[in-house]
């Protein structure tokens, strides 16, 4: 609390017990929908379809948890989305290093042209159905690769790495040079090594961005066998059909799952994100600011 | 005596320029794999617009289908659908816009005033949190929360004894409903930005409107906001360049039947008429007339910052 100090006695404003109290509010709203997930993915059927669910979960028990991870589905869609977020993951970090590294040095030539040319993706697109018929006609339909080398560099990251690099000493990479290294032995051995911190928040980004991606799994992707995660989620959640709404939202005529099964399916999707998130957020709050301040 | 050694100069670095490719050819190579990603998956894309004007066959090709003008954009300026998913793409961004903008500002300054650490962290952690949450896990959790048939908050709302309100399948409620998600999701993480602007404020402004005898809301008001003030600009720009544009997840999540004349935006129109009917041309001649419209409006936007003497945007 912010204490002012009147002639010695500490003294809590009430401006400042307002602030906190809004923000204790903003925070509840925050994490509310969260622990509302929990609540019904640890209740009993009974108790849900009665209605008594609101804060915390009701004849408390994993039956949920049990029948959603006994199911053979969910694994394969696991497996999936963790192949993807992997090798996308990888390939992206790949991708941005070499265009931001290379294209943060001041004295190459054309280094403009060719930052130009990806910026201006920014900009203007073929859009869906083009990108899609080149997708297709690379024989990448249906096939996991279409759902991550098409979307491989993200332009906003590629800025924000190349930022950095900048901002690195040149004389760095000078005095290597001079001393006869390659330019491929200066961005293994000096470069990556000072960027660690910037290199773990993007890789962050995009495993966020490979792991919550539904579209492109539902775009591309044909054979249930494939669904993504998020994907397969999805379909659970509001039934194959996109236009049902009868089955949908609503969640009229026919309940298929219970709503335990689903947010138990929510929950189970989600904790992986929820685990790596606080180890990285030192780092990713310094990658927004270092982009948005000088993209 | 100086022109002359201008063209020494000019000369020297033409001369230099081949040997200077050879010298970085390393970076080159380095570049190889990202020229060739960004020509077969953007701009070969690009290239594919085309069929906006072609009558497209699946058989011949995108090269081979034979050129049509016009045509297919006239057929989609009279489709009453099109300017159905342009109005409610202007209407579903203004209204975010709207509440979310000075919203995530208030946010942001509120923050700004806590100093207790600990809480400051705690509470930035957790109001950044939703948005690394998918759009498919929003939308359950919205149904879980907000539907007419055992949603908590009708529930809740049931026990005091208010009738059920339908957040999800009444027009009116249902923007509500779009508003509440989109900003819950990115309120926390836009303030990100502003709170880095606030580290920027130099500290003895504030000392010397202290002594001076400013109150705190003067103090916000002619030196915090005056001091974010580029930031808050090239912000709210940047949002307005983006008018055009809703990515399909939240609407085409969120949206059922009963909302489809509010719910449907021009990714979302895209994606059906073009996927789910295989209308490629109609459904790329969108997609091109909203790029296009995209960079008009930037493009005024970014004229607009420098006139009133802010850093352009592109």
């Amino acid at each position: 609390m912010t204490v002012k100090i009147i002639n010695g006695v500490k003294k809590i404003t009430a401006g400042s017990v307002i602030l906190y109290a809004i923000l204790i509010v903003l925070v509840f709203v925050c994490l509310y929908p969260f622990l509302n997930v929990l609540a019904y993915s640890l209740s009993g059927y009974n108790s849900v379809l009665s209605g008594k669910v609101t804060f915390y979960p009701i004849d408390f028990n994993l039956d949920a948890y049990k029948e959603i991870l006994g199911k053979k589905q969910i694994w394969f869609s696991m497996r999936t989305t963790v192949l993807v977020t992997l090798m996308g993951t990888a390939l992206s970090l790949a991708l941005t290093i070499l265009a931001a590294y290379a294209l943060s040095r001041k004295k190459l030539p054309g280094k403009k042209l060719f930052s130009g040319l990806i910026l201006f993706t920014m900009y203007f697109s073929g859009g869906m159905i083009p990108t899609f018929m080149v997708v297709k006609g690379l024989n990448l339909y249906d096939t996991l690769g279409a759902l991550f080398i098409p979307q491989a560099i993200n332009v906003f990251n590629f800025i924000v790495m190349r930022t950095f690099f900048r901002e690195l000493p040149e004389s760095l990479e000078e005095a290597a040079l001079i001393d006869g290294a390659s330019e491929v032995q200066v961005l293994f051995r000096i470069i990556l090594p000072l960027s660690l911190a910037i290199i773990a928040t993007m890789g962050l980004f995009y495993a966020v961005g490979y792991w919550n991606s539904y579209f492109d799994a539902l775009l591309y992707i044909q054979n249930p066998d494939k669904y993504t995660l998020q994907l397969r989620l999805r379909s659970l959640l509001f039934g194959e059909e996109l236009n049902n709404a009868g089955g949908g939202l609503e969640g009229g005529g026919t309940r298929v799952m219970t709503q335990s099964l689903k947010m138990a399916t929510v929950a189970v999707s989600t904790i992986p994100i929820l685990i790596v998130y606080p180890w990285l957020q030192k780092y990713f709050v310094k990658g927004v600011m270092l982009g948005s301040v000088k993209g | 005596m100086g022109k002359s050694r201008k063209i020494k100069v000019q000369r020297q670095n033409y001369a230099c320029s081949s040997r200077q490719i050879w010298r970085y050819r390393w970076l080159y190579v380095m570049l190889i794999p990202v020229i060739a990603f960004y020509i077969i998956f953007k701009y070969v894309p690009m290239y594919g617009v085309t069929i906006a004007f072609k009558d497209y066959n699946m058989f011949k090709g995108v090269f081979a289908s034979p050129w049509c003008g016009f045509k297919v954009f006239e057929k989609i300026f009279k489709s009453s659908n099109f300017w159905l998913s342009v109005r409610n793409t202007l209407y579903l961004n203004l209204l975010t816009l709207a509440v979310s903008f000075p919203l995530t500002i208030i946010v942001a300054l509120m923050l700004n005033e806590v100093r207790m650490l600990k809480f400051k962290k705690i509470t930035q952690s957790i109001l950044y949190l939703p948005h690394f949450v998918s759009w498919v896990v929003v939308a359950g959790i919205a149904t879980n929360l907000f539907s007419q048939q055992g949603g908590t908050i009708n529930n809740l709302l049931n026990s005091i004894g208010i009738p059920s309100i339908p957040f999800l399948s009444h027009q009116g409620w249902w923007v509500f409903t779009y508003v509440l998600c989109n900003v819950w999701k990115d309120i926390g993480w836009g303030t990100i930005i502003y709170l880095a602007a606030l580290t920027g404020v130099d500290e003895s402004l504030y000392e010397a409107a202290y002594l001076d005898g400013a109150t705190k809301f003067q103090r916000l008001l002619y030196i915090t906001l005056p001091c974010i003030k580029p930031v808050i600009v090239t912000m709210l720009i940047l949002s307005v360049s983006k008018m055009m544009t809703i990515g399909l997840d939240a609407p085409l999540l969120l949206g059922n039947s009963k909302v489809m004349s509010i719910s449907e935006v021009i990714s979302t129109y895209v994606y059906r008429i073009g996927i789910e009917r295989a209308k490629y041309s109609d459904s790329t001649a969108i997609g091109l007339f909203q790029s296009v419209v995209n960079i008009i409006i930037l493009f005024f936007a970014d004229r607009f910052a420098k006139l009133i003497g802010e850093e352009g945007i592109i």
